[in-house]
This record gives structure tokens, C-alpha cells and sequence, in this order.
């Protein structure tokens, strides 16, 4: 399990590019809260790309909102892309794909700042 | 007239993939097996007899089948070889061949009919030779006409769809539950159209049922659900509160966790299928979807005996020490004693209880609270079958909280111990009802014992103490 991100700048806005890779579940979404905190303080506007995302629980999700809720007190959003089919099905399980604005891919995402 | 049933495993193997937890041949379409609808045509068709022949495993058909009694029909089994083509099937069977015509399924196929229709005269008067075919089987005659007899075909409706995908089955379904009145005989009570309920079945205030619907024997819909419309919810099926389940499957011994929307999907268990693209993911957050076993009064018994041993345990661990502090506490004032009544489980009984809080600040409050001193009075109800040593936690009667009841999982009981209190999870909101629930609805004799434990370990830490 992994997080790394980059960031780019497009339309005066710096953007963050986070790959989440391997799963995010209740052993590790603290881990990813600490590292999402870090990142909130270079920028408020996130990307998650989660095409290397294998896995995520209940646990996961709550983090995931979590960082959503912490982007848009700051005056920021989080959008995600590149989801998997399996991710999918829990984000739609779990009616959480209705808080998130969801992308195919992550230039789209980049590109709806 | 007798029926061969030839059905190889290369035809269904697809199924023991997808839907790993029941044998192919079994498969429930609308709550009814498989294997009963071919039971059901061959009835109408005028069988006396039926085979089923694989070249795979049919112990659980024959478990379920049995000798065919349960239908008036006689159902025996047969094994052949994989390469064994069909003359080589009936030449294997010639002795169950023999005599009289031979209504020969082949192939992992549904046969649609129609309970209404006259398909005995049919079959007796039609010549011996292929009927139907589809891509995954046919259904053939073998035998010459009987004396006499004209076929009259053009006005009984047959067609076969074979079931070769998810996809395939879970539009069958779909179809299935779409009649208004079901040209098949399916299982549960149908006072009114599209809509079909088994036995033991506990719909709790505020959960909606829209048609059209099956629901099947044992389920549980907690408050706030709504199912349907297009919605097939097999046996031994729990939906938590909030959920949703709509153009769905929900397939036998399965939990539907709360708040959640299970749309075009298929749950067995913990697996969630989306049937048109054939995607299936296992969960393995037991809070979102899990597979649920039915208990038995033998495990009732087994855990009642399992909570009255460990109150016995604490008992004499803590009695000594009990007689000891209380005193102290109380001149203290750090003991006090107060009386409610809560509920004992989710039917509305009530247990008036006198239970204690202790002020957790000073050597002895504190050595009294990692002991659970407090608790002691409650362990005797756990002896005397009142109460669980653990478990969703007592609900105090009141007007506010009767609706929380009557959502709660039938297995709720008031217990010294909570779940939450084992999890280290907070103790008031709807986290703890959340992990309360999940435990009330899966936990075991044995894992109660590992929570009973941690729960203490959690009070001696100080943890969530209230």
C-alpha cells in the first residue's frame, strides 16, 4: 500500500495528483489520513487517481469522506478517477459515489477544476 | 412417459465460479431450484419417472431430490463419462429407456411453460425426434407416437433459454418475477399479483416493499429498507436498515449491512455480482455484505450455557473482592445504586434492573472499576437466563426508544456487556449500534467469550468506561 502525489498547475490552481495504490482499509486509512493531512497543506484541490487501487472497506470509505469533508473546509474538493470495477461496486454499494465527482480518467478530473 | 435429464458439468461449470456456495443444478431462480422447474415440466409432460445424468457430482441434487416422492414422481441418478455423447447416455440408461417415450432434456437449458397448458397429449402424440434446440441444449422425443394420437402444436407455447452467463440467469429471474400471474408454481404465499412472501418473515415498521417481489422463508427487513421494485430476496436473508434493494438478487444465508443500495446486482453471501458485465467482488467487510448462518436451538442452548458459565466465572472471581470495596465505596459515595427498566429483547418485554455506577477517581474506585465490580449484580440475571453476559447492550424502556427496538435484529438481547464495549468503539451514537448490530446478527457461542474478555481487558484500560 501506497501514497504519492504531484502537482500541477492548471488555471492558476495548483493541483494535487495523489496515486493511491494497494488498499485502504481500517489498518492502514490512518496512515492515509496523516499523509492526506500533509498534502492538504500544499493544496486544497485533489485528484485521487485510483486505478492502482485494489481494495477499500467501510473503513476506507470513511477515510476517503473524511479527506473530502477536510478538502472543502479548506475551500477545496477531492475528485476521484480511475476507478476499478470492483472499487466501483463498493462506491456504489455503499451510495458513497454520490458525494464524490467520479472521472474515467484523470485528465478530466484535472481538467473539472 | 419418463424424462432423461443429461446435464454435464462443462454446461454449468460456469455457475460453481460466480455462485460458488450452491450446487448448479440447484440454482434458485425466483426462490424455486432449478432442478424443480425441470421437475415440474416433466410432471406436466406426463412423466412417471425422471433421471438426472451428469458426469459430475449429484449428491446435493439427490439430497434435495430424494427418491421424487415429495412430487408423486419417481427421481433416480446417474453417472456417465465425459465424452459419453447422447446415444451413448440413452444406451447407458437402456434399461430405464425401455419402455415407453422418452422426453430427453439436454443440456444446462430452461424450459419456458406454462403451468395452465395441457403438455401430456402433446408429447404423446409428437413423433421421436428433436423438438427445441438453443444454444446450450435441446429438448428431444425418443420413442414412436402413441396409437392414435394427433400432435396438436401450434397452440402450446414452449421455448428454451440456455443458461450459459450471470447475465443470462439474472434476466431469467428478472422475467421470472415479472408475471403477473406466474405461469410457474413458485414457492411462498401470493394473496396478490407480482408480489410473493414466504414464511417467517419480519417486515419492521417504516421498511417499504415495492412490487414486484419475492422475498423467501426467514427474512428479516429492518426499518427504513425498501425492496423492490424487481427484487428477489432468497431464504435466511437479513436487510439492515436504510438499504435498498432494487432489481436485485439477494441470494440465500446472506446480510445486507446498512445504508446500502444493492441496484442490478446479485449478493450471495458476501460476494456482490453485477450480472452484465459479470463482475463479482468478494467483501470482505463483513459490515457491507456477509453470509449468514441460521441458529439453531441446539446453538441457543449452547450459548446460553456458554454465558451462564462465564457468570460463574466472574462471579467468583469478583464476589470476594466485591464484599470487600463496596462499603468503601459507598461511605465513599462513589457507588450509587439506580433502577430502570429495559428491554430483554426486541419483543417488547421488559426486565425492571438495578444496576450501579461507580466514580472512576481514587485507588479503590479504580481497582473496582478494572475488576467491573460494577457489573456483579447484573452477572446473577445472566444465570438465571434473564440477560447475556453480552451483546447489543440493554435498551432502557422508554418512548424514545421503542422505535430503536423495533428496528433491532430479532436477536437482540439485554446484556452486562456491550459489543462496542469489547470493540473500543464509542458507546453512545450510531457507531455502537452499528458494530451491536453486526454481533447480534453473526456472533457465536465461541466469540462471545473472546468479546466478553476484551470487553473486560477494555474496562481494566479504562477504555469507553461510561
Amino acid at each position: 500500500m501506497t501514497f504519492s502525489i504531484s502537482l500541477h498547475t492548471s488555471s492558476g490552481k495548483t493541483l494535487g495528483i495523489a496515486e493511491l495504490s494497494g488498499k485502504i482499509d481500517a489498518k492502514n486509512k490512518s496512515e492515509f489520513q496523516t499523509s492526506f493531512d500533509l498534502w492538504l497543506k500544499q493544496t486544497s484541490f485533489l485528484v485521487f487517481d485510483c486505478s492502482k487501487l485494489d481494495f477499500i472497506d467501510s473503513s476506507g470509505l470513511g477515510a476517503l469522506v473524511s479527506c473530502l469533508r477536510k478538502a472543502i473546509e479548506h475551500g477545496g474538493d477531492v475528485k476521484l478517477a480511475n476507478l476499478s470495477s470492483k472499487v466501483s461496486m463498493v462506491f456504489e454499494l455503499t451510495k458513497v459515489n454520490k458525494l464524490f465527482s467520479i472521472f474515467a480518467d484523470t485528465e478530466s478530473a484535472k481538467l473539472s477544476f | 412417459m419418463k424424462a432423461l435429464i443429461i446435464i454435464k458439468e462443462q454446461d454449468y461449470s460456469w455457475i460453481r465460479e460466480v455462485l460458488p456456495h450452491v450446487h448448479p443444478l440447484l440454482v434458485p431462480i425466483c426462490n424455486k431450484p432449478f432442478a424443480e422447474f425441470l421437475i415440474d415440466f416433466s410432471i406436466l409432460a406426463g412423466c412417471e419417472a425422471i433421471r438426472f445424468v451428469s458426469d459430475g457430482p449429484l449428491s446435493d441434487v439427490e439430497h434435495y431430490c430424494d427418491d421424487g416422492s415429495r412430487w408423486g414422481i419417481a427421481v433416480s441418478y446417474s453417472s456417465i463419462q465425459i465424452a459419453d455423447e447422447l446415444q451413448q447416455v440413452i444406451k447407458k440408461n437402456q434399461r430405464y429407456c425401455s419402455d415407453g417415450k422418452i422426453i430427453v432434456i439436454s443440456g444446462f437449458i430452461f424450459i419456458h411453460y406454462n403451468k395452465q397448458k395441457d403438455y401430456k397429449k402433446l408429447f404423446a402424440a409428437l413423433p421421436e425426434g428433436e423438438i427445441l434446440n438453443c444454444i446450450c441444449g435441446s429438448l428431444s422425443l425418443s420413442g414412436a407416437p402413441l396409437d392414435g394420437q394427433k400432435a396438436i402444436v401450434s397452440d402450446v407455447a414452449l421455448s428454451l433459454t440456455g443458461l450459459n452467463s450471470i447475465d443470462v440467469y439474472y434476466r431469467l429471474s428478472m422475467e421470472v418475477l415479472g408475471y403477473a400471474s406466474s405461469p410457474y408454481v413458485l414457492p411462498g404465499y401470493s394473496n396478490e399479483a407480482y408480489c410473493s412472501i414466504g414464511s417467517n418473515v419480519v417486515i419492521t415498521k417504516g421498511a417499504e416493499i415495492i412490487k414486484p417481489v419475492i422475498i423467501g422463508n426467514n427474512v428479516q427487513i429492518l426499518a427504513g429498507s425498501v425492496i423492490g421494485p424487481d427484487a428477489v430476496i432468497g431464504n435466511n436473508v437479513i436487510v439492515d436498515r436504510d438499504s435498498t434493494v432494487s432489481a436485485s438478487i439477494v441470494m440465500d444465508n446472506t446480510y445486507i449491512g446498512e445504508h446500502l443500495a444493492v441496484t442490478n446486482r446479485i449478493a450471495t453471501e458476501n460476494i456482490l455480482i453485477e450480472p452484465e458485465s459479470g463482475a463479482s467482488m468478494a467483501m470482505e467487510d463483513p459490515h457491507l455484505l456477509t453470509g449468514i448462518k441460521k441458529i439453531g436451538s441446539a446453538e441457543t442452548i449452547v450459548q446460553s450455557l456458554v454465558h451462564g458459565l462465564m457468570a460463574l466465572i466472574l462471579i467468583s472471581l469478583q464476589l470476594i473482592p466485591f464484599l470487600l470495596l463496596l462499603p468503601i465505596l459507598t461511605m465513599q459515595g462513589k457507588w450509587k445504586w439506580y433502577k430502570n427498566t429495559s428491554y430483554t429483547t426486541v419483543s417488547g418485554k421488559t426486565l425492571k434492573l438495578t444496576t450501579a455506577t461507580l466514580e472512576r477517581n481514587g485507588l479503590i474506585s479504580t481497582l473496582a472499576g478494572a475488576l467491573s465490580l460494577d457489573r456483579l449484580p447484573l452477572l446473577f440475571r445472566v444465570l438465571s437466563g434473564q440477560l447475556a453476559i453480552i451483546g447489543g447492550g440493554a435498551v432502557v424502556a422508554n418512548s424514545n426508544t421503542v422505535a430503536d427496538l423495533s428496528s433491532a435484529p430479532s436477536s437482540n438481547r439485554a446484556c452486562v456487556f456491550s459489543y462496542a464495549e469489547a470493540e473500543d468503539w464509542p458507546l453512545t451514537g450510531g457507531d455502537s449500534a452499528i458494530v451491536e448490530r453486526y454481533y447480534a446478527v453473526h456472533g457465536n457461542p465461541f466469540q462471545d467469550i473472546i468479546m466478553t474478555v476484551k470487553a473486560l481487558f477494555n474496562r481494566i484500560l479504562e477504555k469507553n468506561t461510561p
